[in-house]
């Protein structure tokens, strides 16, 4: 319902805030050379950058109807073509996080709710408290220096191994490309690359997941229909996988969603240690350059697939929760 | 659909050479994505650097030099009036074959000349406006105020004729702006309906040929099996696109790649005792320097500005600011840089004796600003560090300086009108002339108004007809001479302070052999190997 406003209200804080921001695309990238202010205007012109905002605003909007999301002023590439072919790098990092971050971070807050006070319990939470104020671009150097440098046992940065493999990638997604038209061995070298990145870019969201699974089945273990279950001489573990767990789920599974969200544009830094060609560094890079065509287009199509995924988030939380479709 | 089509184009190439790992291959750790692969409408290191192993231009740089020496021009002639240049051009040089569907039909000749010059000088040119049509070297080398023609009168000859002499021309010529691209290729696309490929996908006549491009993950070139100066030892040259320096280094240490480009600081006593490692160094082309505006009281006397100049601890600023890649600077040029002045006694540190001048100048308390860069470059590594170590200097004798920063368009623009009082800024050196550091930084009109980059607003008429008359000079003698004497007459009127030039640091791999830091900043593979 609200989908539509939020992308026009999107749309226009972006597009005001790029032009706040001080300094100018052209003059970002003359550096010490400078430009002469004929040649300036020039530039600007053939930019329409000395358009009144407004009117600038109205373009952009109308290109946008029309499926035109601009071109970038540094690459001259259409700004869809750059979001396409870096996407894929994004999700597959991102998918792979958030499985690490769900498959540790849920039992591991269930464990640490079941053993309430105990040492496991603060254990758990203490290293989930670690993990979500962990500072990311420390973290990611010192897995490098650890796992790659000392121990030997994965690469340093990059999505492949650059001298042995070298195959077309048509989905983009290395995973499934090296599968589909990699080499032998493409595969694994594949799945090592990811290790490091997935483990650093998944470390917040796991601490921020198993603290929030515990304190929601903490709430659901002091439910009636748990009490009820226990009072029947149901198992402990039937008790809290079957009844309590399903319950627990739907405050996390929204706060899986929330993440994702974040995570998808804004793995800035994990993708700048492990070289990894991603749509944050895109973004963030673009800033820099003051290349309002990327920033404006990157930042909707983000918002467009956040939005996409939100959709399919409640539609899933509806599956967990029968209350919820009967609401509707 | 047209981007599919390019996609597909590049798959299908890329699956032709499948199981490479056989090959030789040098991997490069760059720092970041081209803008695109024109060297043309580019001005940073980066992208110049993805296109140059595709490329030659009709003359070149001595690999690990600032020397011109024949490229695609065999020989070359300047008339004795230094108005015309006649370039003869190799014969048999042959464009790649194979890279984005186009197969030439004829060897390199002067319409490709033609096509690379004009596309860049003439608005009407069928290519001017591909891609954008900017093209900031041609336009910075006064190259449209420099050319009255080109010419070919024979399809191996060009003739290249001046409204008046200039002879930095010739290391203009050899930058990468002047890169000569395929007339046949951008013939090739045009018909096809995507001439924008012709910067995206390049075609040359260099030492390795286009393979593929992925957006800030790698390129790949492979070895030109024609190349006019013949094959090169290594197959396949990767440029494994690594933003973070630290990261770079890790790799390096794996064994991942075998060059990085800008090292951390704070990494090379590390990278210096690495066994796997040559740490190499250079003098960089470049100065870094303290502006003190020449139209703005007090600092219009000559006086003040060498007080000024005498109360800052510059030794303090290379320890902590360069952390030891620097070296102290007592000329605009660096000592590298033929003409340089080693005869100018450099301004000592001396705060007592500078306070004694300001007082002499009538000065006992002064305020004023000092703009930092809000950036990090080479010849300045800490802006707002060396803003605070010149301030408290400053203060010892009486001036009181306001630290002052804009965004980084902002700050070179403001600067460029002359807004400041002081400030720090700097400059890297595109071909090796003096030229291109005196005239450029502290030229002035024929008005006598300063030029844009000429950040002191200071003008000199002796420095001022020095560096005009070098320039048009075809004696090198004389123009080292005069060069000479317009060092001596910066040094006497301190227009600026010189801080420091910095010193290019560049880690390779022991196994790499016959790879040259270039004082340009660039980065050339040509005669480069690597051991198995």
């Amino acid at each position: 319902m609200l989908t539509l406003p939020t992308f026009v209200a999107m749309m226009f804080v972006t597009f005001v805030m790029l032009r706040l921001v001080p300094g100018d695309p052209i003059e970002v990238r003359r550096g010490e050379r400078g430009i002469t202010p004929e040649r300036l205007a020039s530039l600007r012109h053939e930019m329409g950058l000395d358009q009144p905002v407004w009117k600038q605003f109205g373009d952009y909007v109308w290109a946008i109807l029309h499926g035109d999301f601009g071109t970038s002023i540094v690459s001259k590439s259409p700004v869809t073509q750059e979001f396409f072919a870096l996407f894929p790098a994004t999700v597959e990092l991102t998918v792979c996080a958030m499985i690490f971050a769900i498959v540790i971070g849920v039992p591991a807050g269930v464990v640490a709710a079941v053993k309430r006070g105990k040492f496991l319990d603060q254990a758990l939470m203490g290293v989930a408290l670690i993990g979500y104020s962990m500072p990311i671009f420390w973290w990611g150097l010192v897995m490098i220096l650890f796992m790659s440098n000392t121990l030997h046992l994965t690469p340093v940065s990059g999505r492949v191994d650059l001298i042995k493999y070298f195959y077309p990638h048509p989905t983009g997604f290395l995973l499934i490309d090296s599968l589909i038209t990699g080499p032998k061995g493409a595969f694994i070298d594949v799945v090592r690359h990811l290790i490091l990145p997935t483990i650093v870019l998944g470390t917040v969201p796991l601490g921020a997941i198993a603290r929030m699974t515990r304190s929601s089945t903490l709430e659901v273990l002091e439910e009636d229909y748990v009490r009820t279950a226990r009072a029947k001489g149901l198992s402990p573990f039937r008790i809290v996988g079957l009844h309590a767990l399903r319950n627990a789920l739907i405050p996390v599974v929204t706060s899986i969603g929330l993440q994702m969200g974040s995570l998808l544009a804004g793995a800035f830094l994990t993708e700048t240690i492990f070289a990894w060609p991603g749509i944050g560094h895109w973004l963030v890079n673009s800033v820099f350059r003051r290349d309002y065509p990327v920033l404006q287009g990157g930042i909707m199509l983000v918002a467009i697939v956040v939005i996409l995924l939100n959709v399919v988030l409640d539609m899933t939380s509806s599956l967990i929760n029968p209350r919820l479709r009967h609401e509707r | 659909m047209k981007s599919l089509k390019l996609f597909s184009a590049v798959m299908l190439l890329s699956t032709m050479f499948v199981g490479a790992a056989a090959a030789k291959s040098l991997v490069y750790c760059s720092e970041g994505s081209p803008e695109n692969f024109t060297p043309a409408m580019n001005t940073t290191g980066t992208s110049l650097d993805a296109a140059r192993p595709v490329f030659n231009q009709l003359v070149q740089f001595v690999p690990g030099t600032t020397q011109v020496e024949p490229g695609l021009a065999e020989k070359y002639e300047v008339s004795a009036d230094g108005l015309t240049l006649t370039f003869h051009l190799r014969k048999g040089v042959k464009f790649h074959s194979g890279v984005n569907g186009f197969t030439p039909t004829r060897e390199f000749n002067a319409d490709d000349v033609l096509f690379s010059f004009n596309r860049q000088w003439k608005d009407d040119h069928p290519f001017h406006k591909v891609s954008g049509g900017a093209f900031d070297y041609f336009n910075d080398m006064s190259m449209p105020d420099l050319l009255a023609s080109i010419e070919a009168p024979d399809p191996m000859t060009i003739v290249m004729k001046l409204k008046s002499p200039n002879a930095p021309i010739l290391a203009n010529l050899a930058m990468d702006f002047a890169t000569i691209q395929s007339a046949e290729y951008a013939d090739f696309l045009m018909k096809k309906g995507t001439p924008e490929q012709f910067d995206q996908i390049p075609v040359g006549t260099g030492a390795f040929s286009f393979v593929e491009y992925q957006k800030d993950a790698v390129i790949r070139f492979k070895a030109n099996p024609d190349y006019w100066g013949g094959k090169q030892k290594i197959d396949d040259l990767i440029y494994a696109i690594t933003p973070d320096a630290t990261a770079r280094y890790a790799k390096m240490q794996a064994g991942e790649c075998q060059i990085m480009i800008a090292p951390n600081p704070a990494d090379l006593e590390a990278m210096g005792k690495d066994a796997n490692i040559n740490l190499i160094s250079q003098a960089g082309l470049n100065i870094g320097y303290m502006a003190m505006n020449a139209q703005k009281p007090p600092f219009d006397k000559i006086e003040v500005r060498k007080a000024i100049a005498m109360a800052i601890d510059r030794d303090a600023i290379l320890k902590e600011v360069y952390q030891g890649a620097g070296q102290k600077a007592k000329n605009p040029i660096p000592p590298t840089m033929w003409s340089y002045n080693d005869a100018v006694k450099d301004i000592p540190y001396d705060p007592a004796k500078a306070k004694e001048m300001l007082t002499a100048a009538g000065i006992t308390s002064l305020d004023t600003d000092l703009w930092w860069m809000p950036v990090q470059r080479p010849y300045n590594p800490n802006a707002k560090r060396m803003g605070e170590m010149v301030q408290a200097d400053l203060e010892k004798v009486g001036i009181h300086a306001k630290l002052v920063s804009y965004e980084w368009g902002e700050y070179r623009k403001r600067a460029q009108a002359g807004e400041h009082q002081m400030a720090f800024l700097g400059w890297t050196g595109d071909n090796g002339d003096p030229d291109n550091f005196l005239a450029v930084l502290l030229g002035c009109n024929k008005e006598g108004k300063p030029n844009g980059n000429n950040i002191p607003k200071w003008c000199n008429a002796k420095f001022q007809d020095d560096v005009v008359k070098a320039a048009a000079s075809a004696d090198h003698e004389e123009r080292v001479k005069l060069y000479g004497d317009a060092q001596q007459i910066v040094a006497d009127e301190v227009p600026w302070l010189n801080i420091a030039h910095s010193t290019v640091f560049e880690p390779v791999s022991k196994k790499v052999s016959g790879y040259k830091v270039s004082p340009l900043g660039s980065h050339v593979f040509v005669g480069v190997d690597v051991a198995e």
